[in-house]
Formats: C-alpha cells, sequence, structure tokens
C-alpha cells in the first residue's frame, strides 16, 4: 500500500481570514502533524490558481490525500473532487471544512482561541482522510421499463408520457376496465368536460391525433410499447431500482378481448341479475356486462361471484364471434421493469358509520359519486334526477357537506375537492332542472383552486341556498317519504327543518382499502391518513425514498383531476430521468456489515429507511444483515441502532468519528470548557453555517463534527466525547419529522434520552447533553444554545469519563 | 380574576380539554333538544363566546345552566369536543364565582342537610309503601359532611352564598 500523504491547503478567503486567524501558527502546526507532506496558502483553493496548486501536488505524488480549508465547503468541496477525480484520486480522498463559517467569523472576537480551533479543526480533518479507504464506483444496468399501477385519470397520463417517450410501459388496473374513480365523475371542474377525456397520445397521426379525446378513443391501447392488463394487482416484488421482477395476478375476464365486439348479446340473454355497483347500485346489471359502452377494453366482463358458469352458459351460445371461455384461469404474470408508479387514487369513504344521517337505512341518503352516476346520460336512470326509493321526482335536494372528513372521529383531514363536487352538481341541478329546490349546509365553502371561486358565485346566481351549520340529524317521514334535514342555521341561529326528497352526503375521499397490503409489497411508507407518502412534499412530492418507485395522483391525497393529471406528468418524467440512460451510476458510499460480529437481531433490516438490509442464512444457519449497495444511501442510521457495532458507513467508518472526536477536544485554547457539536450533514450543519454566515458569535470551545445524519449516532459516540474531554455535548440534527432520512432525528432523540440515563448513573449531570432540531435558518438558535451550554458546563464541577 | 386567557383557563381544567377544536359547525346546536324548544340554549354560541374570551356573557348568563346533559352534542361533535363537560366546567367556575341559580342552591343545601338532592317526602314514602318497597334509610349525614369538609365543597358553597349575599 501507497504511503499515505496528506496535503493540506489552507484558503485565506483574500486575506479576511488571516485578519483572525494566525496562519504562521496554524501552517507549523500543521506541518508538524505526522503524515502531512505539503502545506500551502492561497486566496482560494476551489477553483483556478489554487486549485491548479492542488492537481500539481496530485500529479507531482506529493500527495494522495487532501485537506481543505475553504469556505462554502457544500459548493466548493463538488468543484475539488470533480477536479481531483480529473487528475487521478478517489475523489473521496478529499475533506473540505470551512474555516470561515465555523471559526473565524463566529470567534473573531477571540482571534488566539479561533486560531487554536482551527488546528483542531484541521487535525480532525488530517485523521479522518488518513483512516479513509477508497470508495468504488459501481454501475447497474436499468431496464428501460416502467410498471405503472393504477388506470385512472393519473396512472393512464403518465403511463402515456413514458410510452411516447420511448420506455415499455405496463399499464395494471385492478376494475375490469380503465377509467378509475374519475371516469365515474360525469363531469369535472373547473373544465366542465366529461370525465372520460383524456389527453391522446400525440405520437398517434390517426383519429386521435393531438387533440384530447374519450378514453376508449383516446388511441391509448394503439401505443405498441404499452401494454394494460385489466382485472390485475401485484402480488410480490423482487430486485432493486432498475431492476425489478414484478409478478402480477390477473383475474380471468371469461371473455377474449380480441374477439368481442360489444354487441351486447350475452348480457341480454344472462338470466342472473345482481346490483351495478358501478352506478351506485341504482340499477341492476347482468353477471355479464360492460360498465357503460364508453370504456376500454371494449369487451364484456363476467363477475365471477354472480355467474352459474357451465349451470348455465347461455352467453356462449349467443356469442357471435365465440369470445366467451368460461374455463379461463387467473393468470400470473412476471414483468421485469427499471421503475413503478403508484397511481391508485382514492375512494369514497362509506358514511353508513355515521348513524344519525341514515345512509344505509334511507335509499334517498345517496352520495356524491352515486348522484354523479344519477346526472349521467349513460347512468341508471339516463340522467333523471329521480328518488331512489320510489323513482318520483324530486323537488328539493340538500347537499350535505364534510361527511366523515373534517371529523376526528373518521378522517381528520379535509377531503379538498367535495366542495366543488357539490358545487358542481347544484349547478348542474340549476341549470338542466331550475325548478328544483337546492339547499347546501356547509361548515366552511373551500374554492381555493383557480376559477373555482366562480363556481361559489354561479350557484349563488342560479339560486342555491346555502345554510351555514352541519346537519345534526336525517330523519325519515314514513308518511310522506320525505327527508327532514335537521340543522342549525348559524347566522340566524334559528334551527331548521328542511324538507328534502333526495338528500347527497358529501362524503369523505379515503384512500382504498388495498393501499395498506400495496404499501407493504413495495416497502412504501403510509401517512397517517393513509395515504402513500411522499420523500417530501415541497421539493420532490412524487419520488419516495425509494428511488425508482414514485407516487402520483389521488395515491398520495385526495386531488382533483387537474392536480392529479399534473402530479401524473411529474411522477413518468422522475421515472425517465432515472432510466433514460439504461444504468444507475453510484459511489459506493455505502454500510458494510462485519459478519464476525453481526447476528440473528432484526433492528438494522427493520430501521432502514431504504429497505437497503435484508437478512440472508450464512452456512451454519446465523441470520447476518446484508445491505444492497444499490439501494443504500449512505446516512448510518443502521450504524446508531445496531447493538454490536457490527455495521459502518464506507465512507464514514467508526475509527474516523472516534478519531475526529478525540482531535476536535485535544486542543483547547481557551479558558472555557469544551463542548462538542455532533451534526448531521443536512439541516444541523447548515444551521451551523448560517450562525457563521450571519456573524453571530458563540464561545470557541464549541466544536462541530459532521456526520451524514443524526441517526448514526451511538451511546458510545457520546460517552467517547466525554471521555476525550467535553464538558457538554450538543447532538444537532433536522427536525424531528423532517429528517432527510426519516427517522435519523428521532433515532438520535433517543440514543440522547438513553445516554443521558448512562450519564446520570456515572454521576454526570444529564444536562450536560442535549439535543437540538434546527433548520437552515435557525443559526441564531444554534449561536445561542451553543452559549447557554458553554454556560451550563462553565458552572458545573470539572469531569473526566473514565 | 384570573390573567390568563378565559379559554385557556378553560383548557386547563378537567373536563376543558377540547374547548380549542371547535370549528363552528354547529352539529351541536342542531342536536340539541333544549335549543330546538329553545332560543335561550345555544351549546354552539355558548363555545364561541368562551373562545372568544367572554368570560362575563358565559359565567353570569343563565344558558350554561339550561343543559339538559342529554351528551347528544357530545357524541355527534365531529371534532370530538366534549360539550356537556365542558358546560359542568364552566359551571363549576361560575359557582366559585358565586354565580349559583336558586335550583342548583336548593340542591346543595339539601344535600348538606341531608346527604341527598331531593330530601324524603311524605308523598314518596307513602309510593314505596304502596309498590312494597322498604323504607328509605337516613344517610349517614357526618359521613357525607366529612367527604364534603375534604373536597372543598363546604367551603366553595359557604363561600359562593357569602359572595352573593
Amino acid at each position: 500500500m501507497e504511503e499515505i500523504k496528506v496535503g493540506v491547503f489552507l484558503s485565506d478567503c483574500g486575506g479576511q481570514l488571516s485578519k483572525i486567524l494566525d496562519f504562521n501558527a496554524i501552517t507549523s502546526f500543521v506541518k508538524s502533524i505526522p503524515g502531512v507532506t505539503f502545506v500551502a496558502q492561497a486566496n482560494e483553493f476551489w477553483r483556478g490558481d489554487g486549485l491548479k496548486i492542488i492537481l500539481e501536488a496530485i500529479e507531482s505524488r506529493q500527495v494522495n490525500r487532501i485537506v481543505v480549508a475553504e469556505s462554502i465547503p457544500k459548493v466548493s468541496e463538488v468543484a475539488i473532487a470533480k477536479a481531483v477525480e480529473e487528475a487521478g484520486l478517489n475523489p473521496h480522498f478529499v475533506e473540505v471544512i470551512d474555516l470561515k463559517d465555523h471559526c473565524a467569523w463566529p470567534h473573531r472576537d477571540s482571534p488566539l482561541e479561533a486560531t487554536e480551533k482551527a488546528k483542531a479543526m484541521l487535525l480532525a480533518a488530517i485523521e479522518k482522510v488518513k483512516l479513509m479507504e477508497p470508495i468504488e464506483r459501481a454501475e447497474y444496468p436499468a431496464v428501460k421499463s416502467v410498471l405503472v399501477i393504477g388506470g385512472g385519470i393519473a396512472g393512464m397520463q403518465a403511463a402515456e408520457d413514458l410510452a411516447e417517450m420511448g420506455f415499455q410501459v405496463y399499464l395494471i388496473e385492478k376494475e375490469p376496465f380503465l377509467g378509475g374513480l374519475a371516469a365515474r365523475a360525469n363531469r369535472f371542474f373547473p373544465t366542465d368536460d366529461c370525465a372520460i377525456c383524456i389527453q391522446s397520445p400525440s405520437s398517434l397521426k390517426t383519429v386521435a391525433n393531438t387533440s384530447r379525446k374519450c378514453v376508449y378513443r383516446s388511441g391509448i391501447s394503439e401505443l405498441p410499447n404499452l401494454k394494460i392488463y385489466t382485472s390485475s394487482k401485484v402480488v410480490k416484488v423482487e430486485g432493486a431500482p432498475g431492476n425489478y421482477r414484478v409478478a402480477i395476478e390477473q383475474r380471468p375476464r371469461y371473455v377474449e378481448i380480441e374477439k368481442c365486439i360489444a354487441c351486447n348479446l350475452c348480457s341480454n340473454t344472462c338470466p342472473v341479475e345482481v346490483p351495478d355497483e358501478y352506478n351506485a347500485k341504482l340499477k341492476t346489471r347482468k353477471a355479464i356486462y360492460i360498465t357503460t359502452p364508453l370504456v376500454y377494453p371494449p369487451a364484456y366482463v363476467i363477475d365471477e361471484k354472480a355467474c352459474k358458469f357451465h349451470e348455465c352458459a347461455k352467453c356462449v351460445e349467443v356469442c357471435p364471434t365465440k369470445a366467451i371461455e368460461l374455463d379461463q384461469k387467473p393468470k400470473q404474470v412476471i414483468l421485469n421493469v427499471g421503475s413503478i408508479i403508484v397511481a391508485t387514487g382514492f375512494k369514497e369513504f362509506d358514511p353508513s358509520v355515521i348513524k344519525e344521517y341514515h345512509y344505509d337505512e334511507y335509499p334517498d341518503v345517496i352520495t356524491n359519486l352515486e348522484f354523479a352516476r344519477m346526472i349521467d346520460s349513460f347512468g341508471p336512470t339516463n340522467g333523471a334526477i329521480i328518488k331512489p326509493s320510489n323513482r318520483e321526482p324530486v323537488k328539493h335536494i340538500v347537499f350535505v357537506q364534510c361527511v366523515g372528513s373534517r371529523d376526528r372521529r373518521w378522517n381528520p383531514y379535509c377531503s379538498s375537492i367535495c366542495c366543488m363536487i357539490s358545487l358542481k352538481h347544484a349547478i348542474f341541478v340549476k341549470e338542466t332542472n331550475p325548478e328544483i329546490d337546492v339547499t347546501i349546509c356547509y361548515i366552511d365553502i373551500r374554492t381555493t383552486g383557480r376559477e373555482h371561486e366562480y363556481y361559489y358565485e354561479r350557484a349563488r346566481e342560479l339560486g342555491v341556498k346555502f345554510v351555514k351549520g352541519r346537519p345534526a340529524e336525517i330523519i325519515h317521514d314514513p308518511a310522506t317519504n320525505k327527508l327532514i334535514v335537521e340543522v342549525e342555521d348559524e347566522i340566524l341561529k334559528k334551527f331548521l327543518e328542511l324538507e328534502a326528497d333526495l338528500v347527497v352526503l358529501a362524503t369523505a375521499m379515503v384512500p382504498p382499502e388495498d393501499a395498506k397490503e400495496l404499501a407493504n409489497i413495495l416497502g412504501l411508507e403510509i401517512d397517517s391518513d393513509g395515504f402513500f407518502k411522499e420523500y417530501n412534499a415541497k421539493l420532490r412530492p412524487t419520488e419516495t425514498m425509494h428511488r425508482g418507485i414514485y407516487i402520483c395522483g389521488g395515491a398520495t391525497f385526495p386531488k382533483d383531476a387537474p392536480t392529479a393529471s399534473l402530479h401524473a406528468h411529474s411522477a413518468a418524467i422522475k421515472a425517465a430521468k432515472f432510466l433514460m440512460n439504461g444504468k444507475i451510476v453510484k459511489d459506493l458510499k455505502v454500510a458494510v456489515v462485519n459478519e464476525d460480529y453481526c447476528g440473528d437481531c432484526e433492528f438494522c433490516p427493520v430501521t432502514c429507511p431504504y429497505n437497503a438490509i435484508s437478512l440472508v442464512p450464512k452456512d451454519n444457519g446465523r441470520l447476518v444483515a446484508k445491505v444492497s449497495d444499490l439501494l443504500c444511501e449512505g446516512c448510518g442510521v443502521c450504524v446508531g441502532t445496531c447493538p454490536v457495532g457490527a455495521i459502518e458507513l464506507k465512507h464514514l467508518k467508526n475509527n474516523q468519528i472516534l478519531a475526529q472526536i478525540r482531535a476536535l477536544l485535544s486542543i483547547n485554547g481557551s479558558s472555557k470548557p469544551l463542548v462538542l457539536a455532533i451534526c448531521c450533514s443536512e439541516c444541523g450543519h447548515a444551521a451551523v453555517d448560517s450562525s457563521g454566515m450571519a456573524m453571530m458569535s458563540y464561545p470557541a470551545n464549541v466544536r462541530v463534527l459532521r456526520v451524514p445524519c443524526a441517526g448514526i449516532i451511538q451511546v458510545q459516540h457520546i460517552l467517547e466525547a466525554f471521555r476525550a474531554g467535553a464538558q457538554g455535548v450538543m447532538i444537532v440534527g433536522c427536525k424531528p419529522d423532517g429528517c432527510h432520512h426519516g427517522v435519523g432525528a428521532q433515532k438520535a432523540q433517543r440514543k440522547v434520552e438513553l445516554a443521558k440515563r448512562l450519564l446520570s448513573e456515572y454521576g454526570v449531570e444529564p444536562e450536560r447533553l442535549e439535543m437540538l432540531n434546527l433548520l437552515f435558518i435557525e443559526g441564531d438558535k444554534f449561536a445561542e444554545a451553543a452559549k447557554k451550554m458553554t454556560e451550563l458546563v462553565e458552572s458545573l464541577e470539572f469531569i473526566k469519563l473514565p | 380574576m384570573s390573567t390568563i386567557r378565559f379559554m385557556e383557563e378553560i383548557r386547563r381544567r378537567h373536563g376543558g380539554e377540547t374547548i380549542a377544536l371547535c370549528y363552528q359547525c354547529g352539529t351541536c346546536t342542531g342536536s340539541c333538544p333544549v335549543s330546538k324548544t329553545s332560543d335561550r340554549y345555544n351549546p354552539r354560541e355558548i363555545i364561541r363566546l368562551a373562545l372568544l374570551d367572554n368570560r362575563q356573557e358565559v359565567l353570569y348568563g343563565d344558558a350554561i345552566w339550561l343543559c339538559a346533559s342529554c351528551y347528544n352534542c357530545q357524541e355527534r361533535c365531529p371534532q370530538g369536543v366534549e360539550i356537556a363537560e365542558i358546560i359542568f366546567t364552566l359551571r363549576n367556575l361560575a359557582i366559585r364565582e358565586g354565580k349559583i341559580p336558586k335550583l342548583y342552591e336548593e340542591f346543595a343545601n339539601n344535600l348538606v342537610a341531608s346527604g341527598r338532592l331531593a330530601p324524603i317526602s311524605k308523598f314518596l314514602e307513602k309510593k314505596r309503601a304502596e309498590y312494597g318497597l322498604p323504607p328509605m334509610k337516613p344517610v349517614d349525614i357526618e359521613a357525607v359532611n366529612k367527604i364534603f369538609s375534604a373536597t372543598g365543597f363546604l367551603e366553595l358553597f359557604s363561600r359562593s352564598k357569602g359572595e352573593k349575599s
């Protein structure tokens, strides 16, 4: 092995730092450190002449490890690492520290102390690079193929985008027909067009051309690289990003799609009648059926639960194209895809549980979706608004908002689209049947989208009545077959009994019942409301904690069609970006397992936020952890979790953490007791940056150690800091719910609590250890906490852990 | 007079914890059998006044004493506001300040004197005898008053009577 030769490059930021720090003293100190073969000083090192000095030192083989003291390291280290790599050195042999924001500026009032701190910081960086081992770069093949789960508006749009970009796309839908919930909605707001309308593929120059069209004639099924599986669901996913093997199970249709001409003879012949769920049970359908004539695939399907199969088989006899095959069996299909998009949408909440609304008892109490079916000319009443109980015309309709949503007993969130759905329906009623009296009972009308408020305006102009008050009960009067809606009109402070022929409940929108099962299969997180959780709501709204798996549309939260569509295009772009090169290139900054120590516990596979760790049996039957290099993001949460220290990061091994702790605390130079702040690389370290950038001061006895995530911290690191002379320790991580690696900040909090208990056992005051959860912009809080901790430990006895 | 907000004062007391969750949907009033027959009682309005820190109107008005404690409102509240409990909390606060309606004062007097809310009357004993029920036993007044003394009821009651006069 080549001798380790460390080059130290000290930027004085155009002479600003040398006004505060004694660069001569620093240089002679650095030169005295074993292993340091080269020290240089310049105005800057991350570009221009400064960078040339580094590259020449590498090329002339004077150095093979680099420490650079440079300002804004988070920017400069990228440029330096890139140049270093081009010069032939492993880019991870570079450590960049910030003597400006982390030392000179915050401690400008005590230059001598700042100089001593700078020495400690440089020593820590030098010790770290000396122990650094090369990080290899790996390449993984990525299949240019995507699975889209869910054939509603979001899934169809994402599938079409990707297919047109040239990816092989598989679109699977659990129902026998495409369209999802959206297709049943009749009309959309704010466009007022049909719900079954989607954007046609622009690559097809036939009927579809580039205009938007109904799903069945949009041409989506004609894209040669888009394969659609209906009546299908995912049962198993294996493999890794770029290369998944997905097993899907397809229920039999019992009708050959290619042969069926949708002539209706089978359905006319079928003797079995069952309630038509698609049409909200407002009519019946046959055991062999098609939901509406406007669907894809335009082929009938047999309802397995209702059909008598060979006992009857009348449909088989009448089918002119011999399309019906009663002996079809479920099929398992294995798909090889590089990426997966979840677009499973949402469904209506079942309001039966709200007993005072009697939804399951009174046929004239229906939901908004059922009403949408009723006003559809292809629907159960051919568009006539009637009382389901006796099919008589309706004179009074009352809409009830927030049924099961904004309700802490069922769904605490606002479903966001129900106000608009009710307004849309109320307007439709008034425009087609002005004689019908329409009242909307609401808590708050929420019309936050573009053009949405104009619906509210239009509804008022059309004479829709609005009552502010959530109905307490719906009562049925058997004598008149009328419904009475009991509600307080809050504005008049009057108790009202509104007479209604039809009550429409604006029910909550909730996750589909199989969302949890799919989340388990894919290893995705579900939020407290039951929807798929995104990586970051602000910046990565369609990404998940798993590279290669994306979410869009109503799967993440109830959405209107424009937003679902927008979301779908975003997910498609993310998947395309991920797969476009046909390979995934990655520096292996990952966790490695020491199999001699590891065994039979399940902590790290359960804790890993990226599902990168699995347990595999070794020769003697013992289970040991195995890290997927492709999935691992190198956060180190597993390191913090492992009870026996059997797992560590390649890019920050335990000996490097300990060496840095000792180095940072080996020099004091101030009269104040030493404090170590262990900061995560994300918001924690950035908060320290921002305190320096804003020229806030805190004492120089506070030293900063950077780790990838607060989740890496072990109790022994904290104890080691006290052993090495720290009188106080601060752990600085992201906000508990804003951790960039999901659970790191919370894990660190638990470590801190545990360490506090241990410290008490040792007779050490637990207040000497503190956890901070900061944002970048909270540099003031860091400076304040650093001052407070210093004051606290100054007031306490000096301690030295054995 | 307390320096903290009235809403905060209610929220810190047992039974009042959920008051801030109210978003004024009116389900309580729509469900209330008293509100249906009288506009003198409107639970939504009481909560609203309390949230706006209108201590005077809430504690010194008659409304809080009209609740029939049927719990319909609490059962149906979509935000889990414990309305009936809050009304009890408000009554307790009112009594602390010496505001006690005649009827409740009588109840309290009866309790202290006989250990019962309503005294045993001749009519009641006659009826019991008719139904073949044994006569009611007198309550151990001394024991009851020990409880009242230990729980601070006596002090509270005498104070509220004192402030009234």
